[in-house]
């Protein structure tokens, strides 16, 4: 393979590791705020995606089509935690796993009723540009400057307003937390709802780069092994996880694809049970100590 | 304490059957089950063998998850590789699809087994996260064995001994005899010194482990069981089948499965699991079957699997949140309070 295959290669496995991380980062703040998974997210990205599709045809405007699917992640994600994950607080994880599945399931039966299963493309005009050997198209310059301003805007959220400090107390000791007067019921539905925001948006990015598919539902899932990769409590990891991640797969299913074809989905997993088997906590993730 | 007759003696308490009414439903039970084909045409008959397949399955995964509260979300793709292996024994070796059951058994055991090496290390989310990898590369390698989603399970390779099971009445009286045999199988597993130490792990593992309670072996037990069963219940599935096709081993079958465990009952394996597979899977086909006039006649004939989705979704989130024990727990509420009355306090 020549130089310019290679550095093409690479750059595409960049942009869609940037995409993993922003999904990935949906998992993590989920994580950070309830110390829970959202197993429901393939779905609502999925959910996102169509209903932007059908803003996108209905109104003919693509900045529409974002806040639709902006909109929609956040409403979901909100509800979520308000009928299924506030009830469940104190049960065991697999109260939590379980539930979220069920609402998995649910809105798998929602998604068959808005979209079907559908394959299109959200209707904007592409152009390409020749970037030194690399090959630009519009919808990866989209993809690129929707995801790192969020990126940057999410940390900076995080780490240094007063919100942020907020959602990291909450986020280490719930309690503690809530003796200190914080509004802890709060501040998880606000964790929730920014989970949803990062979520929507990439979703529409996603759509934007490949298309309207089943497939995104795939995508969400090798998201969270992403999350799970870096380890659920590093929020500067998942950048690097969905990253590492998004080069694996193109890189491994280019060498992989002539022994086994069509491998390329499920490297995600492959590389997630190896890191687990090595650390299970992640790349980046704390090890948490149990005492009893 | 409450008024009413209470047990005075472990055995007494540990006892399969301890009030009458346990001794009546058995009756019951055995009754319906004997009876069945000489009740039932032919669609129900098939519906009750499908159910007594999954309950198998079912109660495989409530000892792995209920009892030893290790999450699986990989049990479809076990059941999956139970069906291929009696498929690929008959077609390719000859060999009885009926003396493959427990073959399939014990493949789907070893790779159950190769799957519980991550639960000693991980717990909860990552564990359900690994078990879910686990089984989408399971569903990729069925991708590559069986490409065009038919492995048809020649019917010459399912007669034993004379008796031919591709009569549904001897299928039917031969899936029982197997789940029946499970089901006591598994009542007594979860009565075992294994079965205490697998709860005493999902209690509380670093706990179990300073008590001397060997927490690998018993997580490794617990897959190892549980995948003896789903390999069991895909070798059934295989007999009772034309033709297997892996995509009834996908993940999102293995979500039904997992949310028949937690809506039946967790950790109530026998009981709770055959609630389980009653309320998702038989009373949903019989809901449908009701339905579907009704949404031909509203002309959204289209939306009938979407609708599946959703209530059932619906009915695993809200028994989870609201009756955390699963249905039996309403059951046993209704039975407690019927058997102490009138001084139910």
């Amino acid at each position: 393979m020549s130089l310019e295959e290679w550095s093409n290669l690479v750059f595409q496995g960049i942009l869609l590791g940037v995409l993993y991380s922003l999904v990935a980062m949906g998992y993590n703040i989920v994580y950070r705020v309830n110390k829970s998974i959202n197993f429901a997210v393939p779905q609502v990205v999925l959910l996102a995606a169509y209903v932007s599709l059908i803003v996108a045809v209905a109104v003919g405007s693509f900045i529409a089509a974002i806040i639709a699917a902006v909109l929609v992640s956040i409403a979901v994600s909100m509800a979520l935690e308000r009928t299924v994950a506030r009830p469940l607080l104190g049960r065991p994880p697999v109260a939590l796993i379980g539930a979220t599945l069920g609402v998995f399931y649910a809105l798998k039966g929602v998604v068959l009723i808005v979209g079907g299963s559908r394959v299109a493309t959200i209707p904007i005009d592409i152009d390409y540009y020749e970037v030194g050997p690399l090959d630009i198209a519009t919808n990866d310059v989209i993809s690129l400057a929707g995801a790192l301003p969020v990126f940057a805007s999410v940390v900076i959220l995080h780490r240094k307003t007063r919100f942020g400090a907020a959602m990291r107390a909450v986020a280490e000791d719930a309690e503690g937390a809530a003796a200190y007067g914080l509004p802890v019921k709060r501040l998880m539905l606000a964790g929730w709802a920014l989970a949803g925001l990062v979520g929507g948006l990439g979703s529409i990015l996603l759509a934007i780069k490949t298309q309207v598919s089943p497939e995104l539902e795939y995508f969400a899932i090798r998201a969270l092994a992403a999350s799970l990769i870096a380890g659920l409590d590093s929020l500067g990891g998942v950048i690097v996880g969905g990253i590492a991640l998004g080069l694996a797969e193109q890189i491994g299913s280019k060498i992989l694809d002539p022994y086994l074809p069509g491998i390329g989905r499920d490297i995600a997993f492959l590389v997630l049970l190896i890191v687990l088997f090595v650390r299970p906590y992640g790349l980046f993730g704390s090890e948490r100590i149990e005492r009893v | 304490m409450p008024a009413g007759v209470f047990k005075e003696t472990y055995e007494a308490d540990m006892a399969f059957i301890r009030y009458p009414i346990h001794k009546a439903a058995l009756i019951a039970a055995i009754i319906a089950l004997l009876a069945a084909p000489a009740v039932l045409d032919r669609y129900y008959l098939s519906l009750a063998t499908t159910a007594l397949i999954f309950w198998v399955a079912v109660m495989g995964l409530n000892i792995t998850v209920g009892l030893a509260g290790q999450i699986s979300l990989a049990h479809a793709a076990l059941m999956g590789v139970g069906a291929y292996t009696v498929a690929h024994a008959a077609l390719k070796l000859g060999l009885n699809a009926v003396l493959a059951v427990p073959l399939a058994g014990i493949t789907a055991m070893a790779i159950s087994v190769l799957l519980s090496l991550p639960s000693f290390k991980l717990k909860e989310y990552y564990l359900a996260m690994a078990s879910l990898a686990a089984q989408l590369l399971l569903e990729y390698a069925f991708s590559r064995i069986d490409p065009d989603q038919y492995t048809p399970v020649p019917p010459e390779a399912k007669v034993l001994a004379g008796v031919d099971l591709n009569n549904p009445v001897n299928l039917y009286y031969f899936t029982a005899l197997v789940a029946v045999l499970m089901a006591v199988i598994a009542a007594n597993i979860a009565r075992s010194t294994y079965g205490r130490a697998m709860k005493a792990v999902r209690d509380n593992d670093v706990a179990a482990s300073i008590v001397g309670v060997d927490v690998p072996l018993t997580k490794a037990l617990a897959f190892a069981i549980g995948g003896f069963y789903a390999g069991v219940a895909g070798g059934l599935y295989a007999i009772y089948s034309v033709g297997i096709g892996w995509e009834a081993f996908t993940l999102i079958v293995s979500i039904e499965l997992l949310g028949m465990v937690l809506v039946g009952g967790p950790g109530r394996v026998v009981w709770g699991s055959l609630l389980g597979v009653l309320t998702l899977r038989t009373g949903w086909t019989l809901l449908e079957s009701q339905l579907t006039p009704l949404l031909s006649a509203l002309g959204m004939t289209a939306y009938a699997s979407a609708f599946k989705y959703i209530v059932l979704g619906a009915v695993i989130t809200a028994t989870i949140i609201l009756e955390p024990e699963g249905l039996i727990a309403v059951l046993r509420r209704v039975k407690e309070y019927f058997r102490l009355w009138p001084y139910s306090y």
